[in-house]
């Protein structure tokens, strides 16, 4: 998705403004609003990090956020690694916390003995 | 981290998970979807999904994820830099008509009419105020993406809309600068409250007396929905799938619960004074939570000279989540008679809340909140969550976790003895003097 796409509500007000315009502002008076909008952040892009060759002899954290049944989302991905991708290891991680807050201890841990992580899941 | 990674969502959340990578600098995040929800599901459930399609791109999901962390980077993935969001022009022009209905297309509004903050209303609302209109005011996000910034003319724009008058600005200005939003992205659809105390509460014309938390007097009205037009046009908050998840949504967030303290007429000392300012200083004091329950269903509590309110106030907190406090809102009858029971300060009667409101371990772990928010408090060592969770299912904790979150203030019309209570936490108080 283009981070343009976040403007839309500025593109579609546009678009309506212009459609009102032509339909029904014509042997009426006038008037100018303000765009009561704030004022967003630019975004800064963050160049995604480099994919591995394969997963085969790697080791991938699954890190469960804490919202229910996350764990057992991610102990079937467990098992599904360990029926079909053997060569690869599997670390199951709880994050510590609730679920919007940080825990630098565990990324620093997955990036010492990590090579890739799936975190899950929302509700 | 520099470390591959998928993320997994369910397809309800598709949108936020989208928007939300992309809000935060990684518009092309390879996000993977299963079925919604995961709560509740059996292991067999789940394996189902495990080994079934991505509902989003079709593809198994399994193949998904691997790929995801496999699969080489694109040219746009690799990209960095930065990317400006535009909002639009600064004006529109058009017929009143024509622009009631491009302010309410757009997402600028509440779904009522509102009045068009045209140039010169909203000149006329910043004489509200000594300060100037490019004057920083704060930032807010409704949801976890980065916050928005806003001035003092951007403020004004969504006061006018509201229908607020140029001297209830002031107020309009301290709950914006607090940062914090009225409408915010939580699927639990939360409720929001202020409590406004001071002489300003009479110059203004609050209404505190009969119907203190009803449509009957212009500043608790357009005050409050300024919140939350404001919410969604300097904070970006409420569109929904969005920055809004609220699966109900809440009836409150029209216009919050505005509560003006009946200061004269309550027998203890106003809640701003407890905050720590005088008496004569204005000030607004933000509460968020769920929403608000009436007193006449608790035990006890038909109007006999015997009641007893604050055992009422412990039977309404049983059926309050734990994760917020509570806000009690007293009729001056019911605080006059609690004082007459030995309550002579508010912190007594909390006191006795906090110690005499209780639930077993048990029930309190079977709380939804309790496993979402407290039990990784507890794994963590945080109290009292850890003791709680090391108690045996027949001990008897506090229903709420401090006694601090139990607030009280006093307002109506003293036609009958009856208090309201909200499952709502304070936030924080802000100086309104500041903003004259």
């Amino acid at each position: 998705m283009s981070p343009a796409l976040l403007a839309t509500t500025a593109t579609e007000g546009q678009q309506h403004a212009t459609a009102a315009k032509n339909s029904f502002a014509s042997g009426r008076d006038k008037i100018t609003g303000v765009n009561p909008k704030g004022t967003p952040p630019a975004i800064q892009l963050i160049p995604m990090a480099p994919r591995l060759d394969t997963l085969n002899g790697k080791t991938v954290y699954l890190v469960d956020t804490g919202f229910h049944g996350s764990d057992v989302l991610l102990h079937q991905i467990e098992a599904w690694f360990g029926r079909n991708m053997p060569g690869t290891t599997v670390v199951f991680r709880r994050k510590a916390g609730p679920y919007m807050e940080d825990d630098p201890n565990l990324w620093k841990e997955i990036k010492a003995k990590g090579n890739a992580v799936i975190m899950a899941v929302g509700h | 981290m520099g470390i591959p990674s998928a993320p997994l969502v369910t397809k309800a959340f598709k949108d936020l998970a989208i928007l939300n990578a992309a809000k935060r600098g990684m518009p092309h995040e390879r996000i993977c979807f299963t079925p919604h929800p995961v709560w509740g599901k059996t292991p067999e459930e789940v394996r189902a999904y495990v080994e079934g399609p991505d509902p989003v791109s079709g593809k198994p999901l399994m193949k998904e994820i691997v790929d995801a962390l496999t699969a080489p980077l694109s040219d746009d993935e690799k990209k960095s830099g930065m990317v400006s969001v535009s909002v639009g022009p600064p004006t529109f022009t058009d017929t009143a008509d024509n622009l009631q209905e491009f302010y309410l297309n757009n997402g600028y509004t509440d779904f009522l009419p509102i009045i068009i903050p045209t140039e010169e209303k909203v000149d006329a609302m910043m004489k509200g105020t000594s300060h100037k209109p490019d004057e920083a005011v704060g930032k807010m996000a409704a949801g976890a993406y980065p916050a928005w910034s806003y001035n003092v003319r951007q403020v004004a724009a969504s006061a006018v809309m509201a229908g607020c008058r140029p001297e209830y600005f002031p107020i309009v200005l301290a709950v914006a600068s607090s940062g914090i939003a009225s409408l915010f992205s939580s699927t639990n659809s939360f409720a929001f409250a202020m409590v406004v105390n001071g002489p300003i509460r009479d110059k203004l014309e609050f209404n505190y007396g009969i119907g203190a938390l009803g449509p009957f007097a212009q500043p608790n009205a357009t005050i409050g929905r300024a919140w939350t037009i404001l919410s969604k046009n300097l904070g970006n908050g409420g569109i929904a799938g969005d920055t809004y998840l609220g699966s109900l949504g809440n009836n409150l967030n029209y216009n919050n619960v505005v509560i003006a303290e009946h200061e004269d007429a309550s027998p203890w000392v106003p809640f701003h004074v407890q905050r720590g300012f005088k008496k004569e200083e204005n000030v607004v004091s933000l509460f968020r939570g769920l929403g608000v329950v009436p007193g006449q269903v608790a035990r006890g509590s038909s109007a006999n000279e015997n009641v007893q309110f604050d055992y009422q106030m412990s039977d309404l907190f049983s059926t309050f989540t734990g994760f917020f406090g509570a806000l009690i809102i007293a009729d001056p009858l019911v605080a006059a008679r609690l004082k007459e029971q030995g309550y002579d300060t508010k912190e007594k009667l909390v006191d006795w809340l906090y110690k005499n409101t209780t639930q077993t371990v048990k029930d309190y772990k079977s709380r939804n909140y309790a496993y979402l928010f407290d039990y990784p408090r507890a794994l963590r060592g945080d109290e009292p969550w850890a003791s709680w969770y090391k108690m045996p299912d027949d001990a008897l904790i506090p229903h709420f976790p401090h006694a601090s979150d139990i607030n009280i203030v006093v307002a109506g019309g003293q036609t009958n003895a009856y208090p309201q209570a909200g499952n709502l936490s304070y936030g924080v108080s802000v100086s309104i003097d500041k903003w004259m």
